[in-house]
């Protein structure tokens, strides 16, 4: 100990301070956060955070609402990849006449996210059989 | 060197990652590129951005330095400064949600505390009222040509990371002509000379003893300009930019991000 103070003595300028406690606490702080930040990052880096996105969409609500019904539902990504643009259309099929589509992009799913969103339908989705599902998505 | 003295730093510190940061919390690419840009870039880009707090730490930072290992600390201090900062604002401003899943959140934070990493450790220089300017000359000084060239790449890709995220970046490069980047990448290098030997901002250089322009031109100006082309290169690799671009595509992007890039090597000398 001792010795390593007189030798930086001879190196360094003549006074060398004492490191503040608050100094090593907010590195110690930062040094934690980085070691925190690089393990999950790396984590995933190294799990194989690679498989493209599979998207599940499910209903969670339908209201009629003034102009019609709205249904509102959750799309989940459960692959690691991150969606973008993703389409989702919800079809209404009644018997004797056409399927009414509605259609929303939403701009972004993550990996392992959910996101919610909502469809306005004129007719009653009770009166019919009703689907939502994911069309497509974009790469980031 | 005392704690009470210490918390003043850091105060400013903090002060620097909110202004230095806030431009990119509020650009929208960067949420999005917080989750969904390659695990392995990101990673190598939080790792590039500490050895670069050291080595801004050396120049100038929180406090005068004596070692590499109070720099490191120093580089670890801003960056866990860096990290609060995003971390709170962006919760703030609803980017982060907590039903959002984990690496989500942690992609975000980590990806914003770039930029405001650097901010906290250029915040003590920028708001602090008494500096040890003579220090801070000798230091400089001291380092050299090699010095040199760090700031320039310091100064480079703290301006370029602000803008390489923006849509509009890739939407300047399609939309010119050859002429076009050819006359951009000329002006950034007339602009990049300028700043640095002509127009008397503070932390000119004077032009080396017995260097003729073109002498200077070769070493400084266009080594400058070769850094901000790589920096931008770099940048744009990290947010997958380049990813199955043509190489004069690829090439047209640099010459738009070199722009802003040459800018920030020229005025690093003023920040840092």
């Amino acid at each position: 100990m001792n010795r390593e103070h007189k030798a930086s003595d001879i190196h360094s300028e003549p006074i060398r301070p004492q490191v503040p406690w608050l100094e090593r606490l907010a590195s110690t702080i930062g040094l934690l956060l980085v070691l925190g930040l690089f393990g999950v990052i790396g984590w995933q880096a190294f799990n194989g955070a690679t498989t493209p996105p599979v998207i599940t969409v499910e209903i969670e609500n339908v209201t009629s609402v003034q102009g019609g019904h709205r249904v509102l539902f959750r799309a989940r990504n459960s692959a690691d990849e991150a969606a973008a643009q993703v389409e989702i259309e919800g079809q209404l099929s009644t018997a004797g006449t056409d399927p009414e589509i509605s259609r929303v992009v939403l701009d972004y799913i993550p990996g392992h996210s959910t996101r919610r969103g909502g469809l306005f339908f004129t007719r009653n989705p009770q009166s019919g059989a009703l689907t939502v599902r994911a069309t497509g998505f974009a790469e980031p | 060197m005392t704690s009470e003295r210490y918390a003043i730093g850091l105060g400013r510190a903090f002060g620097g990652a909110i202004i230095f940061g806030l431009p990119l919390l509020m650009t929208m690419e960067m949420w999005s590129l917080g989750f969904a840009m390659g695990r392995g870039r990101l990673l190598l880009l939080v790792a590039f951005t500490l050895v670069l707090l050291v080595g801004l730490s050396y120049f100038s930072g929180f406090e005068k330095t004596f070692s590499l290992k109070e720099d490191a600390m120093d580089a670890f201090a801003a960056f866990g400064v860096g990290v609060i900062t995003s971390a709170v604002l962006l919760v703030a401003l609803a980017v982060v949600t907590f039903d959002m899943s984990w690496g989500d959140i942690v992609g975000r934070i980590a990806l914003q505390s770039v930029p405001a990493s650097i901010g906290a450790m250029l915040g003590r220089k920028q708001l602090g009222a008494e500096q040890d300017m003579k220090a801070e000359e000798e230091r400089k000084q001291e380092a050299g040509y090699a010095g040199e060239l760090f700031l320039m790449l310091a100064g480079a890709l703290f301006l370029a990371f602000n803008m390489a995220p923006t849509e509009e970046m890739i939407l300047i490069a399609f939309q010119m002509t050859p002429w076009h980047a050819v006359a951009l990448g000329v002006l950034s290098m007339i602009l990049l000379h300028v700043f640095v030997y002509s127009i008397g901002f503070s932390g000119q250089e004077s032009r080396p003893e017995g260097g003729t322009f073109v002498s200077t031109f070769l070493h400084f100006t266009l080594t400058g300009y070769g850094i901000a082309l790589l920096v931008s290169l770099y940048v744009l690799w990290s947010f997958g930019r380049t990813d199955g671009v043509s190489v004069p595509e690829i090439a047209n992007m640099l010459v738009v991000l070199g722009f802003p890039a040459s800018l920030g090597a020229a005025t690093a000398r003023l920040v840092v």
